[in-house]
């Protein structure tokens, strides 16, 4: 199949990539980039392990093919850690044993990131129901949830001290 | 699984997406989310040659809505656009109902209403990667000469599997198609053929455009009820859609049902509109309704659950939506559909 010369901008940084026109988002990630913090755990689009930001909105990188996301400003797990500190999600996740194998991890750091730019204060309902689409086999979910509550407060506490020292 | 080869054309207008779908003819198939798509290419169901990418055309982006021409929704509009549009509750509280019980959330942020209403219809025999299904040697469907559901039959009863559709026929949506011959507007409920194979009245080079929901069908009162395995991510096993107009007095002043995941197509219950206009509620009307639904149901062995079951849920789930809509003020869905 014969290559086509790409563009993608992931985590900030434009890559220009050779790639062939099926390749999907998840793979170019993978092997063209390194970046194999995202996982393919399914076949079927149905698992979230691959969850990526597009435009700050969370999406399966396994449906996606990569040509046609060129425009776009991409975020893997790999860019969530900003000059060497961890986010508040990452953060919460270690302290709350949010991730057991890690897996899924990656997928659901980045679905939470992007729940709690929307709503920093969510309910547990909805803590549940934005993260619907990922799957983990092993915690039964409820130090996940306990992990996303916890980093929400630690976004909330940290946005009162900015504007508190910005006054 | 692996992704077959193709060519990807991404054309920036209606008019040049129509005609590299008419030059390529059954060797094109449009992607827009490519959440329904890709996973069937990698199952090998389907192998085009080119694949055309819709995403960069602006003129099938957003949701307009006046009490003019009613709602207009671009066939890109994604299902978390819709869920979240700030007057869904308010003027089709069905199609929130209906596009929230869509997949998961992720899905639901790359889905189109386009995809959604555009569907594959879905079989367990189908929907199988390509070494599943040659075991048996195919179905119907695809590469083979029997139906594993109804042996000996020459149909395909694959089933309709879209959310949306059915919340948009409570509501006498139309859709607006684009073609070599120009643009043209047909009702949605003349879009469904009820075939597996032949799922919907789309012509060679034609594009779905946008959805239009007309001023009279507004603020009725309506909600969707799913049946499916995960209440997370599923497609649905049945699904129920109902929106009615409740006047002061308590008449039904209007009332449609429509079914999803039990025929072909999904389904408008015809008696339904014609014996609840007019009416007060009783319990023996809203039975009779939920009598004629399973009547228009038919449910086979398309997927991991019985038909009996699911028959028996779209009873279940077309006499509590009666009477949950009739019987309270509520005019919008329960978070879970179900
Ligand atoms: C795990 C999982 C669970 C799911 N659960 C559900 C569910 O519960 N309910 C449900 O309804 N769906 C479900 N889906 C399917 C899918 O996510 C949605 O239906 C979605 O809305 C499809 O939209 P899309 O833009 O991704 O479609 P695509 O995959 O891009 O396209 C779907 C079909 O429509 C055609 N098409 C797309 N746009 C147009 C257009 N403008 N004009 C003409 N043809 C067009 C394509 O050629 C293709 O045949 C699920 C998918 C997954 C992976």
């Amino acid at each position: 199949m014969t290559k086509e010369l790409i563009r993608l901008k992931v985590n900030g940084e434009t890559h220009e990539l050779a790639i062939a026109p099926n390749k999907l988002l998840l793979d170019v990630l993978r092997e063209d980039l390194g970046l194999t913090g995202s996982k393919r755990g399914c076949d079927d689009s149905s698992c979230g392990c691959c969850t990526v930001l597009i435009d700050g909105m969370p999406m399966l990188s396994c449906v996606a093919l990569a040509t046609s996301y060129q425009d776009a400003e991409i975020t893997t797990v790999e860019g969530l850690a900003r000059d060497g500190e961890l986010d508040p999600v990452q953060e919460a996740f270690m302290s709350w044993g949010g991730a057991q194998c890690g897996f899924c991890t990656p997928g659901f750091l980045m679905t939470t990131h992007a729940l709690l730019e929307k709503n920093p204060d969510p309910t547990l309902d909805q803590v549940r129901e934005a993260l619907a689409s990922n799957i983990c086999r092993c915690t039964g979910y409820t130090q996940i949830y306990e992990s996303v509550l916890a980093a929400a407060q630690k976004i909330r506490e940290k946005r009162k001290n900015e504007i508190a020292i910005s006054k | 699984m692996t992704m077959p080869g193709f060519r990807v054309i991404r054309p920036s207008s209606v008019d040049e997406a129509v005609r590299v779908l008419a030059d390529n003819g059954p060797e094109a198939m449009v992607i827009a989310g490519g959440t329904d798509v890709v996973p069937n290419l990698q199952m090998r169901l389907f192998a085009p040659r080119v694949l055309v990418d819709i995403k960069g055309i602006g003129e099938l982006r957003g949701i307009t809505c006046n009490d003019r021409v009613g709602l207009r929704m671009g066939a890109l509009t994604t299902l978390t656009e819709i869920a979240e549009w700030k007057f869904v509750e308010r003027c089709f509280p069905v199609l929130g109902s209906a596009v929230r019980s869509v997949a998961g959330p992720l899905q639901r942020n790359m889905g189109t209403i386009g995809g959604n209403l555009c569907l594959e219809t879905r079989c367990l025999w189908y929907n199988q990667s390509e070494f599943w299904r040659q075991s048996l040697g195919g179905c119907l469907k695809k590469q083979g000469d029997v139906c594993h559901v109804a042996p000996g039959g020459q149909r395909c009863w694959a089933v309709w599997s879209g959310d949306s559709a059915p919340a948009l026929l409570t509501v006498e949506a139309e859709l607006e198609i684009a073609g070599p011959g120009g643009r043209r507007r047909i009702p949605l409920a003349e879009f469904y053929r009820n075939d597996g194979m032949n799922r919907i009245a789309l012509g060679r080079g034609e594009l779905v455009v946008a959805v239009h929901v007309p001023v009279s069908s507004a603020f009725r009162r309506g909600v969707y009820r799913k049946l499916r395995v995960r209440d997370s991510i599923d497609y649905p096993l049945a699904g129920v859609a109902v929106a009615m107009k409740v006047d002061g007095q308590g008449i039904c002043r209007a009332a449609r049902v429509a079914l999803a995941a039990v025929n072909p197509a999904p389904q408008l219950v015809h008696a339904a509109a014609e014996r609840l206009e007019g009416k007060r509620y009783s319990a023996e009307l809203v039975e009779e309704i939920a009598h004629e639904a399973i009547r228009t149901a038919k449910p086979l062995t398309t997927s991991a659950s019985t038909p009996v079951y699911r028959r028996d849920m779209v009873r279940l789930f077309t006499r509590r939506a009666l009477e949950e809509l009739w019987q309270t003020r509520r005019g919008n869905g329960e978070k879970r559909a179900g």
